[in-house]
């Protein structure tokens, strides 16, 4: 999780009266105790996260085989051999729960998720091997663009206080992150994929293109990619805007920043060294927030493009009752939320001195 | 001598809208360069806004409305923004009020001292660590501090550090807003020191702003004295403290007394031996209600036996803190005990202790048949509804979204049988009891309307609702002006006279103690050093640390400067 430790309060002792005699120990100088400790609680996240992943689906009562045998029932009676055919296809568990774990966690390790019952015989891994990375390169790069691009807008804004830099992204941001994700993709699927016909209306790529790593490709990707991102961009961004300005705006009153002016540093200094690193911090958390949504977080994007990501993949997942697909995709959610905290975690240690104890 | 600051009917308002106020009226005085002019004012009375004018710092809702400052010649106004910002190389430097919070968190002290030589490109490159290692040791810290953070670093190393940032400017004119305010007692003697010789050595002009006319006197030739807006008196340091002209600087330098006298006086406080047991005031403040009165026949004392409060150590790889070593005392019913002792001394965790805010690592607090110490949650009525606590802040202790009313009428509705109706004739006879009167029209106030000496008010009348027998007092008057702090002090004293509530007095401040307690116990490091009558202790102290300390209470009377 993301943690920003407040600097202790001092418990009423500081040692001031003999502060003259030598300068405190340095308490940043070593970074890597504080990456140490992250790796460490990321680790134990992970477990637990996995093991409730283990755990959750043994709550349910019955196995997937009962529950497709239960359907089958609703339409005649089941012969033993018809019964038996489903249970050597879906697996029926063996051994106590103990070994199961254990055989599931080796399963977990060598990336072992199943056969998908919805896309069969295709396996899980194949599967979310090939829909991850558009999501991740869609969603999560728009992600990150959008959160650069809203907090220097957010900068501006706060330090042209009142002027028109101010109220156009403010004002401007804020009308467009009012609409509703779905209405603005739909409007724009309408007039620039089906009147205008400037983009495609769905798919990660052509008809007639096959993924590969050569140049038309990437070219075909990009094409097909800008609908979906201008639409996560423009509900996005003004979020990003909204919130930098706002955490800039009373960092501009520090004193620290005040005491920067009166030493007449330059205006550029002051606005970035002194009070947008400052500002930037607590964004970091939401920032955390929204990169660990990106995984989980794209079905709408998805299923209004037609766009074969992860979250294509849940949706088909989660109406088709393909277990063995769903319990991987879970666990890749929860893992991109674990990988998107570490990551503001060490981001948090590097820009900001006071975490690092 | 020549003129190094001029400045003429300088008006600056406060422009909300259609909503002016006028912070400083019409002000005019100039420096000589190489003097040493000190600013005092209490708060609200403008001295701040013209410093921060006079640095050409002003923004808004400050609008400097007339009059100009003419800095070696140049009118300050008619530099573009770009030249102001040149110009503080080798102009006016300021160091801040909170100058411990004037350092960026997230950058190392070396890189402040760079951003302001890339700024101004004074020093050579490769000179820049060189300068900033002699700038640090000017103001008497050793060079390692430049690769601190200043969250590493104690409060008065930062200010010290923001003292050589300015420095590090080579101004002609040095404001000091406050510097020494937000410091600890003994770090804030230690400091004005430091400013006091650098000024000397280094031979700028300083302005130093204070409300403190004790620190000033100790520091200054010259002192301006501001109330209102306006500059009422302007006299060497020697004549206002001999024969001040003004009734207002007569009314600052009342409330100045040196704690080791025979005999101490402020308004309001006849000497505590020459009363004698008599009471400091005829029937002034309102008499306890029929609860508090019956329950007065079964007073009983806090008795405290080596108390112990150790906390887990701050940070990683540090020892733990005993904040409180071995303490023992006793607190009689309408005994005052004052506890005495620079922050760090654990005499706030003291009061946290007997409050049960927090739990004693060893040793016993009893009041009563109750044991403080093995108090739970949920048991805390009995023990609160007898003993109360006014804090140090009152700007934080109260919920600015409620009116005074319900404040008060907490307490009393938590504590007491009474309600509705009752409870408000409660509410407005502690408004009585407190002086805030008209009651009605006090009860119905938000705290941003009231001033800070009022607010105070509120609090003890907070205090006071459950009808206790013991506040504990930590620090009550330390951010009140001079001139409002005699008035809360002698309505504690009242209380305890005429109420018979005890009191336990924290403070650092000597003077405030030798006025309103009998006893006294001194603390270092969480250890009782000295204890005893408080006016024997302080005339006559046996501790180097309070020795240390009654050195530090500012005293107009001594100069520090030859």
């Amino acid at each position: 999780m993301t943690s920003v430790t407040a600097a202790p309060r001092g418990v009423d002792a500081d040692p001031e009266v003999d502060e003259k005699t030598e300068a405190p120990p340095s308490r940043s100088g070593n970074p890597w105790g504080y990456i140490l400790r992250k790796i460490g609680l990321f680790l134990l996240t992970l477990w637990a996260a996995v093991t409730v992943n283990f755990i959750l689906p043994r709550l349910m009562p019955g196995t997937p085989a009962d529950a497709a045998l239960a359907r089958l029932a609703q339409n005649g009676p089941v012969s033993e051999a018809t019964k038996a055919a489903i249970e050597a296809q879906l697996g029926v568990p063996t051994g106590n729960l103990f070994e199961q774990y254990i055989q599931y966690l080796g399963q977990v390790v060598t990336l072992n998720f199943g056969v998908s019952y919805t896309f069969y015989p295709q396996t899980v891994s194949e599967l979310v091997s090939t829909a991850l990375p558009y999501t991740l390169v869609l969603v999560g790069l728009v992600t990150i663009i959008a959160f650069i691009l809203g907090t220097l807008l957010g900068v501006l804004a706060a330090w042209k206080r009142g002027t028109w830099l101010d109220t156009l992204p403010t004002v401007g941001g804020a009308f467009m992150s009012a609409f509703p994700y779905f209405w603005t993709a739909l409007l724009l699927l309408f007039f620039a994929g089906y009147v205008w016909r400037l983009f495609p209306t769905s798919g990660a790529y052509g008809p007639t293109a096959t993924p590969a790593f050569t140049w038309d490709f990437f070219v075909d990707a990009l094409y097909h990619a800008i609908l979906p991102a201008v639409t996560i961009l423009i509900t996005s961004l003004g979020g990003w805007i909204l919130g930098m300005r706002n955490t800039m705006i009373p960092t501009l009153g520090d004193d620290y920043v005040a005491f920067a002016e009166a030493n007449g540093l330059k205006p550029r200094t002051v606005a970035l060294r002194y009070a947008a690193r400052n500002a930037i911090l607590p964004n970091l958390t939401s920032f955390g927030l929204a990169l660990g949504g990106v995984v989980g977080g794209s079905i709408l994007v998805e299923q209004v493009f037609g766009y074969p990501g992860v979250g294509y993949l849940l949706f088909n997942a989660v109406t088709n009752q393909d277990y063995p697909l769903m319990q991987a995709l879970f666990l890749m959610i929860t893992l991109s939320v674990l990988v998107a905290n570490f990551i503001v975690d060490i981001l948090y240690g590097v820009l900001d001195p006071r975490t690092r104890r | 001598m020549t003129t190094l600051l001029d400045v003429t009917s300088v008006t600056i308002d406060y422009i909300n809208g259609d909503d002016v106020t006028h912070a400083v009226r019409d002000v005019s005085f100039s420096l000589e360069k190489g003097e040493f002019v000190g600013l005092v004012g209490e708060s609200g009375s403008g001295k701040s806004t013209l410093g921060f004018a006079i640095a050409g710092l002003s923004k808004p809702p400050a609008h400097v409305t007339g009059g100009q400052v003419l800095l070696d010649g140049v009118d300050i106004a008619s530099l573009s923004p770009e030249q102001l910002r040149e110009q503080r190389h080798g102009g006016v430097a300021m160091v801040l009020q909170s100058g411990m919070n004037a350092l960026n968190p997230v950058r190392t002290i070396r890189n402040h001292f760079r951003d302001i030589f890339e700024a101004h490109g004074h020093i050579e490159k490769d000179r820049w660590d060189a300068r900033a290692a002699e700038l640090v040791q000017k103001v008497k810290l050793p060079a390692t501090v430049l690769d601190r953070y200043p969250g590493e670093l104690s409060g008065g190393m930062r200010q010290r550090i923001s003292i050589a940032l300015a420095l590090s400017l080579e101004p002609k004119l040095m404001v000091f807003d406050e510097p020494t305010t937000a410091l600890d007692v003994l770090v804030q003697h230690a400091v004005m020191d430091t400013i006091i010789e650098l000024q000397q050595s280094e031979g700028f002009t300083a302005l130093l702003i204070s409300h403190d006319l004790g620190v000033v006197l100790e520091s200054a030739q010259r002192v301006l004295v501001m109330h209102d807006g306006e500059i009422v008196e302007d006299a060497p340091a020697q004549s206002i403290l001999n024969s001040p002209q003004d009734d207002y600087t007569r009314m600052l330098l009342s409330h100045y007394a040196d704690p080791r006298a025979d005999v101490v006086e402020l308004p309001g406080f006849e000497d505590r031996g020459k009363r004698a047991g008599k009471p400091r005031a005829e029937g002034a403040v309102h008499p306890p209600s029929v609860h508090g009165r019956e329950r007065r026949s079964d007073q009983k004392p806090i008795v405290v036996e080596n108390l112990t409060k150790v906390y887990p150590p701050p940070r990683r790889g540090e020892a733990e803190v005993v904040a409180v070593d071995h303490v023992s005392f006793t607190l009689d019913p309408g005994e005052s005990l004052a506890l005495v002792g620079a922050s760090g001394s654990g005499k706030s965790t003291i009061a946290k202790l007997i409050t049960a805010v927090e739990k004693p690592t060893s040793g016993s607090i009893r009041f009563g048949d109750l044991d403080v110490g093995s108090l739970r949650r949920g048991q805390f009525r009995r023990l609160h509804s007898e003993v109360q606590m006014v804090f140090q802040d009152p700007y934080a202790a109260l919920n600015p979204l409620h009116t005074v009313e319900y404040t008060l009428t907490r307490p009393v509705v938590n504590f007491t049988k009474l309600r509705g109706r009752d409870a408000r004739r409660r509410v407005l006879e502690l408004l009585e009891t407190v002086g805030l009167t008209p009651v009605e029209e006090f009860a119905a106030k938000l705290p941003h309307q009231l001033s800070g000496g009022q607010r105070q008010r509120v609090v003890i009348a907070r205090a006071l609702a459950s009808d206790p027998q013991v506040i504990i007092a930590d620090e009550p008057v330390s951010m009140l002006d001079v001139s409002l702090r005699a008035g809360v002090l002698a309505l504690l004293e009242d209380l305890r006279e005429q109420w018979g509530v005890s009191m336990l007095y924290i403070t650092h401040d000597l003077l405030s103690a030798r006025i309103v307690t009998d006893n006294i116990m001194v603390l270092n490091q969480g250890r009782v050093v000295e204890r005893g009558d408080t006016a024997d202790v302080l005339r006559n102290p046996q501790d180097d640390y309070t020795v240390q300390l009654l050195d530090s209470v500012p005293n107009p009377r001594r100069s520090r400067v030859a």
